[in-house]
């Protein structure tokens, strides 16, 4: 063994070897091929990357899975604040009335009415336009999870119809457009129906 | 559905939370807890230190969600989370021994990783083991960029960060964890 403890016989350090196997940068490549020295620590640094991947491994396996009680205790601690986003004024018969929603409340419909479509999921949505101001021209952009073999296009159709419905029902926006884009496909064919 | 969040992909359900949407959050911390769950019990060598580190996280994941430019990265940015508030928990931990070393200090010297000493390291039989006790013989600060590589995947840069220190400083831990452990595993050379 070596009395200093990062520079081999060849003249190269253990730290420059370590940085090889991170990055594939060595300041000589082709030494690499003839020197023993570099080769043995190469395959010693292997051999301990092997063993920090098992180690992981094992202990992933002991911290248990997501679905167990020490992650309910954890998502039940968490006392997540809700995102309200802009307040979106409401018409009223009483002017001294001031009724209002919120927006959050706008993207949990939308979410809520593109889960319910089989085959979709709903990923984030965004209300474009001023939502505080009464009338004002909005467009919805969604995007959109596909359930792997699910019909694209006619699901794409239906769920725009849907989603005007349910945003003239519950809002009142002046909805000028509803823009979805598939950002996904998700290769998980399971039943649902 | 909640079954159904747990096949989406990552960048869904990140730009769900983003909007507000608890159950989506709620499946990321279901399908990446287990990962920060066995980084921070690596890094703080406490199973109730580890839990509290990952809440910690999550709080502050569900507060900056709307901050991360890439939805589909949150996976890599939840385990850098739980990498910073795993390091607070351990610098706390040492504040609080320096200040009052005996009182209610027992977990505070515990040895990371909660693994016996040296003296069994003959009874170690598997890599895994002795790699264990190998890296609970690692000095902290070498440590700590070791399970952050290895076990996070985090870059050098990122590793730089959260440790405040240079990305040259963690090249050469790194590099000096690694001969001290693969030293202690098989010798080297």
């Amino acid at each position: 063994m070596s009395t200093s403890h990062d520079t081999l016989g060849c003249g190269h350090t253990l730290e420059e070897l370590s940085l090889y196997l991170d990055t594939g940068d060595f300041p000589d490549p082709g030494h690499l091929d003839s020197c023993p020295e570099c080769r043995n620590g190469l395959d010693s640094l292997r051999r301990l990357s092997t063993a920090g991947s098992e180690l992981f491994s094992s202990d992933l396996a002991d911290a248990g899975s997501g679905s167990d009680d020490w992650m309910k205790n954890i998502l039940a601690n968490l006392k997540l604040e809700l995102r309200p986003g802009r307040t979106i004024p409401l018409r009223s018969e009483d002017p001294l009335d001031r009724l209002t929603e919120t927006e959050g409340s706008v993207l949990a419909l939308v979410r809520s009415v593109t889960d319910s479509t089989p085959g979709a999921v709903a990923g984030k949505v965004r209300l474009e336009g001023d939502v505080t101001v009464p009338g004002e021209a909005i467009t919805v952009n969604l995007d959109l999870a596909v359930v792997f073999g699910h019909p694209l296009l006619g699901s794409a159709t239906a769920l725009r119809r849907d989603l005007g419905e349910a945003l003239a029902r519950h809002t009142e926006l002046n909805i000028a457009a509803i823009d979805i884009t598939i950002t996904d496909v998700i290769d998980a064919p399971r039943e649902e129906s | 559905m909640r079954d159904q969040l747990d096949l989406v992909p990552d960048a869904i359900l990140a730009g769900r939370a983003a909007d507000g949407d608890t159950a989506a959050f709620e499946a990321l911390a279901r399908r990446y807890g287990p990962h920060m769950r066995a980084c921070a019990r690596r890094l703080t060598g406490s199973h109730a230190d580890a839990d509290d580190v990952v809440q910690e996280a999550l709080v502050q994941a569900w507060k900056q969600l709307d901050s991360l430019r890439e939805p589909a990265a949150v996976k890599g940015w939840l385990l850098r989370l739980t990498g910073s508030r795993s390091i607070d928990c351990l610098r706390r931990r040492r504040n609080h021994a320096t200040l009052s070393a005996d009182d209610d200090g027992g977990q505070a010297v515990e040895p990371p990783a909660g693994e016996p000493g040296p003296e069994s390291s003959a009874m170690a039989t598997s890599g895994t083991e002795a790699l264990k006790l190998a890296l609970a013989r690692l000095p902290e600060e070498q440590r700590r960029c070791w399970v952050l590589k290895e076990f996070n995947g985090q870059t050098y840069e990122q590793i730089a960060q959260t440790l405040n220190i240079s990305p040259a400083s963690v090249r050469g831990r790194l590099a000096r964890a690694r001969v001290a452990l693969v030293r202690d595993m098989e010798g080297w050379r």
